[in-house]
């Protein structure tokens, strides 16, 4: 029963923060609340018993991913940021999006979910997993992360000014 | 040695000739021209060596297989016979003729290589169609004619009025074309070959068990191939055109319009007389044609004052004449008044254009009078060919009309020989007046009275020709072991037996038409405008030429050209703009909607893709949960 | 707290998240409503880790292998996003149509 209470308390932060993302004219804003709900979604790693899960999820997004967010907002229109507009397709993108929640609740209520008690797994399995039966695809993921890395250094480091098509002189000028 | 069976050399050299002319001949002295003459002259050679070797062998045929595909097998050969053989001569000789009188008519006229190369294409063209031992042979150089008759007609294109006679005289001849060409392919289609020989084979067992061709088919197209006649040999209602053809050089007119195109018709029904034969109600239909041109055509003759007009009709009528002897079963006739006709009316185109060269191009006779002691030769000449034509004793167009006015007699009866009279009438008279109006009396322009007599050059072919329509008179008389020209010609004919009674009766006739154009136009003891005073009605009918071609004008402008209009706009509307611009606009417009879905706009995009997502889940909700 | 409640609050952040990438017209905020989806993804992931898996691990190591491809994913896409910006001076999707017709 506290569970529950706890759940209901943090999925509603995650809802109220995921809106508060898509709704908030300032990006700033929005970045504090895309945060919040971050946040939140670890908690509900918490309370599903996957502390590892937690934790990366801290790390990772709530520390690596929100901070780098904010970086790219610092560094293109500053000006704008206080007073961003929707797309003209946004009274579209509100019928499409309740339209995929009846479709996702109705297959859910379809499927009948039952699940057994809630069971949670230690770091310690986590790990062993991971680095036995999941080692090779831990070591591909890595190798995309180097490479996403790598690909961003380039993209990002060549020079460049506003108004230019950038075809001429690619990220790959070195 | 030479023989029949290098008789296809004569179309060939003058072939060659043409050729030679038309292509590289630019770079030969005097364009080249001189070849035509040439290769007519020994194409003339040739045909007597022809002529020996068919009198000693008799009749005979070449032929080799042509192409074949399949179970057709197209012959190309040549049918050598007593017809065909005399033709050739007929056609050589007036072509030499001709071309010789053009070396001097023709001198300083613009072109001069390429009319020489034209006649010497036409002679080629003119010997095939003679030869040809098949239709399809025959049809091909048929239209050859026609195209030389069209490029000669036309020669001074620059004239408006040459270019419009050389359209019409295409386009007319070429509605008896089509007819002829539907007729030859409907008898291939029942009897399986090109070949006379082989088509009147059928036809003369038409009917009998076993023969493809029946009666009603032979008729059918013996009258389609008539139509083909009827366009070349200018018979009513086809006729129109063979006047304006006048517009051509006047020895185009002699050679062309006058001795050998235009009775390429009449060859070809003698040719087919057979096969005719077989098909009475065909053999009427020639008979009355014939009989209409000769009666109406003469009539117009007496009202031209165009001088080469007058003998345009002239011929027209005596090319009714021939058809009218074909239809009453005188093959013979109708080639022996051919020949006696060829040489006479030659020769007076040839002398008009004398004239006119005497008087400096004038055509109307109005302007010409008192030539006679200016131009003695050609005054000479002319009135030997008008007393040729008009059918006096003992020139051989008596004889031949004689013939003629027999053969009606005895196979059509005496209303069409009456009415043959008639025509035979107003022939001497019209012939009566040409030659008292232009060469007796007084000049009535300042180019009559100046007038010239004409180069040696042009007078040699005109005595030639007049000798001929004198010395033409022996063809009455027993011929190489016949008993005249005409049975020569047609062997299985009964020969006219010359009747005293029908000579006088003739004669009778043709003096009294001489004599009435003596009495109105030499004499003026009868006003020449005493006719036309009291028939103003019959006189304006024939100035407009019995309205024919008014009405042929009206036909063309309101059906021709409204059903031409209709089917135009159709196409243009229904074929062009719906049929083929429309996909193509349809597509072109479809296109140019649809790509505004190609915003370029990521958002869009993506909406497109969770739109595809959704509906995806629908369906798999209707079908994988609901069932 | 049942396996209901975990799917259907990923089906709401998830439809949330569709919500701002539709509607957004700055590509950063379109970025963070993709992080929104990948979250609900992982909630799902997890619920279904907990609730059913009987080695109890799976859910997890896949949830890690969307956070580390989600992380790669933000690394490029603000790479992309910057040089975007330094070429044609905006951010915003619909000025962006170099593919229109």
């Amino acid at each position: 029963m506290g569970s529950l209470i706890a759940y209901s308390f943090l999925a509603a932060l995650i809802v109220g923060g995921a809106l508060g993302v898509v709704t908030s004219r300032n990006v700033a804003h929005a970045a504090l609340f895309l945060l919040t709900t971050l946040a939140a979604v670890a908690g509900i790693f918490i309370l599903s018993l996957a502390e590892f899960l937690a934790l990366v999820q801290v790390l990772i997004y709530g520390g690596a991913i929100t901070i780098v967010l904010l970086f790219a907002l610092m560094l293109t229109r500053l000006e704008e940021f206080s007073n961003v507009r929707d797309n003209t397709q946004w009274p579209m993108a509100i019928i499409a999006s309740v339209a995929l929640l009846v479709v996702l609740v109705g297959a859910i209520f379809a499927s009948r979910p039952s699940g057994a008690a809630l069971r949670g797994a230690s770091f310690q399995e986590v790990g062993t997993q991971l680095f036995t039966k999941w080692a090779v695809p831990f070591e591909v993921a890595s190798l995309v992360l180097l490479v996403a890395l790598v690909g961003a250094f380039l993209l990002a480091r060549g020079g460049g000014n506003p108004g230019d098509d950038g075809i001429r002189d690619g990220g790959n000028r070195s | 040695m030479l023989g029949m069976e290098q008789a296809w050399l004569q179309p060939a050299i003058c072939a060659v000739a043409f050729v030679v002319i038309a292509l590289p001949g630019r770079v030969l002295p005097r364009s080249g021209a001189w070849l035509g003459p040439l290769a007519i002259l020994s194409a003339f050679v040739i045909f007597w060596f022809v002529l020996s070797d068919l009198l000693k062998n008799g009749p005979a045929t070449f032929s080799f297989t042509w192409l074949e595909a399949g179970d057709v097998r197209i012959m190309w050969g040549m049918i050598l016979d007593n017809l065909s053989v005399s033709m050739l001569g007929l056609v050589s000789f007036v072509a030499l003729g001709v071309q010789v009188y053009s070396w001097a008519y023709m001198s300083g006229e613009p072109r001069f290589g390429w009319y020489f190369a034209v006649h010497s294409l036409f002679a080629a063209s003119m010997m095939v169609l003679v030869l040809a031992d098949n239709l399809l042979f025959m049809y091909i150089a048929w239209e050859l004619v026609g195209l030389c008759s069209y490029l000669l007609i036309g020669f001074y294109y620059e004239r408006r009025s040459a270019a419009e006679a050389a359209k019409k005289a295409f386009v007319t001849t070429r509605i008896g074309d089509v007819g002829m060409l539907i007729g030859i392919l409907l008898l291939y289609k029942t009897v399986g070959t090109f070949d006379i020989s082989g088509i009147i084979h059928a036809a003369q067992h038409v009917g009998e068990p076993g023969n493809p061709l029946s009666s009603v088919m032979l008729t059918v197209s013996m009258l389609l191939i008539f139509a083909g006649a009827v366009g070349k040999s200018a018979q009513f209602p086809l006729h129109v055109w063979l006047p304006d053809a006048m517009e051509g050089p006047t020895p185009v007119s002699a050679l062309i319009h006058a001795a050998t195109m235009v009775v390429a018709g009449v060859y070809l029904v003698a040719r087919m007389f057979p096969a005719f034969e077989m098909a009475p109600t065909a053999m009427t239909v020639v008979a009355v044609i014939g009989l209409i041109t000769a009666l109406l055509m003469s009539f117009l003759a007496v009202v031209m004052t165009d001088i080469k007009r007058v003998l345009a009709y002239s011929t027209v009528s005596h090319l009714g004449f021939m058809m009218l002897a074909l239809g009453s079963f005188g093959v013979g006739a109708a080639i022996f008044h051919l020949f006696t006709h060829a040489f006479a009316k030659a020769m007076l185109f040839l002398s008009a254009g004398s004239v006119s060269h005497g008087v400096h191009g004038k055509l109307d006779m109005r302007e010409m009078g008192g030539l006679r002691s200016k131009m003695p030769v050609t005054f000479a000449c002319m009135a030997i060919g008008a007393l040729s034509l008009a059918g006096l004793f003992p020139l051989s167009g008596f004889f031949s009309k004689d013939a003629v006015l027999g053969t009606v007699l005895a196979g059509r009866g005496p209303v069409f020989f009456i009415l043959t009279l008639v025509a035979a009438f107003f022939s001497a008279f019209y012939m009566a007046r040409l030659v008292l109006v232009v060469f007796t009396g007084q000049p009535r322009s300042h180019e009559a009275e100046h007038a010239h007599e004409s180069p040696v050059l042009m007078l040699i072919p005109l005595v030639a020709l007049a000798l001929l329509t004198i010395g033409a008179t022996v063809l009455a008389f027993p011929i190489a072991g016949h008993a005249n020209f005409g049975q020569f010609i047609y062997p299985a004919g009964e020969a006219e037996h010359f009747q005293l009674w029908l000579a006088g009766l003739s004669t009778v006739t043709a003096g009294a038409g001489l004599l009435m154009g003596w009495l109105i136009y030499g004499t003026h003891a009868i006003s020449p405008s005493f006719f036309r005073d009291r028939f103003p009605a019959v006189q304006r009918v024939l100035e407009h030429k019995y309205y024919i071609d008014d009405f042929y004008q009206w036909v063309i402008d309101h059906i021709v050209l409204g059903v031409g209009g209709f089917v135009a706009l159709f196409d243009r509307i229904v074929i062009n703009d719906v049929g083929i611009n429309g996909p193509g606009r349809s597509v072109v417009q479809t296109g140019n909607k649809l790509r505004l879905h190609v915003t370029g706009q990521l958002p869009n995009y993506a909406m497109v893709m969770v739109l595809g997502a959704i509906v995806i889940g629908v369906i798999w909700w209707l079908f994988a949960v609901r069932a | 707290m049942t396996l209901l409640h975990t799917e259907l609050l990923s089906a709401v952040l998830f439809v949330i998240g569709l919500y701002g990438v539709l509607a957004r017209r700055n590509a950063v905020l379109v970025l963070m409503s993709v992080e929104l989806m990948l979250n609900a993804v992982n909630i799902n992931l997890i619920g279904y880790a907990a609730f059913t898996d009987p080695g109890r691990v799976l859910g997890q190591v896949l949830a890690i292998f969307v956070i580390t491809v989600a992380a790669a994913e933000v690394g490029l896409a603000l790479a992309i996003i910057l040089r975007l910006y330094r070429n044609r001076g905006t951010v915003n999707l619909n000025e962006i149509n170099l593919m229109k017709w």
